[in-house]
Order: structure tokens, then C-alpha cells, then sequence
């Protein structure tokens, strides 16, 4: 069975059958190499791992450009959130962050960055909410003490 | 010409500054000032956050037993939060990217979900 091998420029990774190079996020400019190969060659001029990259191709014209790296899931926003304010607004940033995963996962960078929009709107409503809140209460903390 | 007086990094920092001072100082255990959970006010029970201010206290003054005894979550998380760090600085790499697909992947997300929730659950268990 072929196996294959890929460098992030540094370290050298593998061997890996075919199955296994499907979960390591290769993207198009990963170098490759197997047996058989003269050098190592970009993962987008080997058409049998065509296959491998789920990122859509890029849109002519002026569009957004497409990161290499998954949105932003807010996940570790989301997890401060509810330990330090809002438990409901903090759940609905986790759900979010799952999304904003599941979306990237299956190709769908819009609906990713979407799920990631939304993340961060939850995160920062119960943020300022819990801003609000903190400072209502020192002040009726104040005046009652007074 | 208009000089900018500050920026939004230095007033967060400062801001946290000010709280972590303030939280290192008093302990919320003994004082009206702080607020109160309203989940706790409204329903009676602990939610995943409630304690996490004294635990704060008590983590800034060293004391990591009571710490853990008022929100055992918030003091396990405190490794993971700064791990994220380490990848949000980080550029894209794709040995990186293994490594965050483990930490901060769909399954953790859907742990730390299950996590907070069996927390939650269990502590209010304990508590009545």
C-alpha cells in the first residue's frame, strides 16, 4: 500500500496510508511526498489527493480570502463567560463555538464564519450585560451602605 | 492635531489590572459589594459560574484548596484558557493545527459542554 509522507517545512510527518492523510489537514501547498515521487511535491499538483481538500475553491474576482486557519470559535470566551456571568449567553457561545467547528469541518466556510459572527455576539452581549449588572450592583452596593 | 490618550489594549490591561487588584484585596465572601449570581437569586441553584468570584479571590491569594472548593471549574479551566493562548498567537501551522484539532476541536467543545453541565448538575447535588 502507497504511503505517504508530508513536511510543514520543519518537521517531517508519516507514514501515513491514504485514510490516515485524510485527518491530518493537509492544505494544497503541503508539501507531499511517497514512493515514487522525485522530491516533494506540492499536495495540489497530486491529483489522487484532490480529494483531501475540502476548502472551496476560491471565487473569481474580489472576495473574502479564504484562511488557512478555522474562525475563530470563541470557545474559551465563551467558557469565561459562564464561569464569570452570563450561564445562558455562555451555553449558547459553546453550541456556537460546535457550530462554527462543524461548519469548517464539513467545508462550509461561510456557515463557519457565520456560527463565528454569532459566537462573538453572544459573547459580547453577555460580556457588556455582565459589565451592566457588576456595575448596578456596586452601586446599589454603595448607596445602601451609605 | 489630536493626540489619542489611550488605546483599547492599554485601558484592557489597566482594567484588569484594577480588577485583579480589587479581587486580590477583598474577598467577596465578606462583602455586600460584589454581585451576586441572579441565577442563583431567581432559581435557587448554583450555576456553573457561582463561586468563581471568591475562587478568584482565594486563587490570587494562593489559597488553590478553597479555590477549588468554591468553583472547581473555573480553577481546571484556568490551563486550558491559557493553552488557547499559546494557539491564538501561534500562526497557522500544520503541526499546530493536530494539536488544536485535539484541544479545541469539535469533541473538546462537545466535553467542555458536558463538562459544564455534569458540573452544574453534581454541584447542586452536593450542595442541598
Amino acid at each position: 500500500m502507497k504511503k505517504y509522507f508530508y513536511t510543514d517545512g520543519q518537521s517531517q510527518f508519516g507514514p501515513f496510508t491514504f485514510e490516515e492523510l485524510e485527518k491530518e489537514n493537509l492544505t494544497g501547498n503541503t508539501m507531499v511526498w511517497y514512493n515514487g515521487l522525485s522530491d516533494w511535491t506540492q499536495a495540489k499538483d497530486i491529483p489522487e489527493l484532490e480529494s483531501l481538500f475540502r476548502i472551496p475553491p476560491i471565487p473569481p474576482g474580489p472576495g473574502r480570502p479564504i484562511p488557512t486557519q478555522p474562525p475563530k470559535t470563541w470557545l474559551v470566551e465563551s467558557i469565561l463567560v459562564t464561569l464569570f456571568c452570563c450561564l445562558p449567553f455562555g451555553i449558547a457561545g459553546i453550541v456556537n463555538a460546535s457550530k462554527v467547528e462543524s461548519a469548517y469541518r464539513a467545508g462550509d466556510l461561510e456557515g463557519a464564519l457565520q456560527a463565528s459572527e454569532k459566537a462573538k455576539s453572544w459573547v459580547m452581549t453577555s460580556f457588556w450585560i455582565g459589565i451592566v449588572i457588576g456595575f448596578i450592583y456596586v452601586l446599589i452596593g454603595i448607596s445602601g451602605g451609605l | 492635531m489630536v493626540y489619542k490618550l489611550y488605546n483599547q489594549k492599554s485601558v484592557a490591561i489597566f482594567f484588569m489590572l484594577s480588577i485583579g487588584a480589587i479581587y486580590f484585596l477583598y474577598n467577596p465572601a465578606d462583602s455586600e459589594l460584589f454581585p451576586k449570581c441572579p441565577f442563583l437569586l431567581i432559581t435557587g441553584y448554583q450555576c456553573p459560574g457561582c463561586g468563581s468570584q471568591r475562587a478568584l479571590h482565594n486563587l490570587l491569594n494562593l489559597n488553590i484548596r478553597d479555590a477549588f472548593l468554591n468553583n472547581a471549574l473555573m480553577v481546571i479551566s484556568i490551563p486550558y484558557i491559557l493553552t488557547h493562548y499559546i494557539f491564538e498567537i501561534n500562526t497557522f501551522k500544520v503541526r499546530m493545527m493536530k494539536w488544536r484539532n485535539i484541544f479545541f476541536g469539535n469533541k473538546a467543545i462537545y466535553i467542555v459542554f458536558i463538562l459544564t453541565i455534569l458540573f452544574a448538575i453534581i454541584r447542586n447535588l452536593l450542595w442541598n
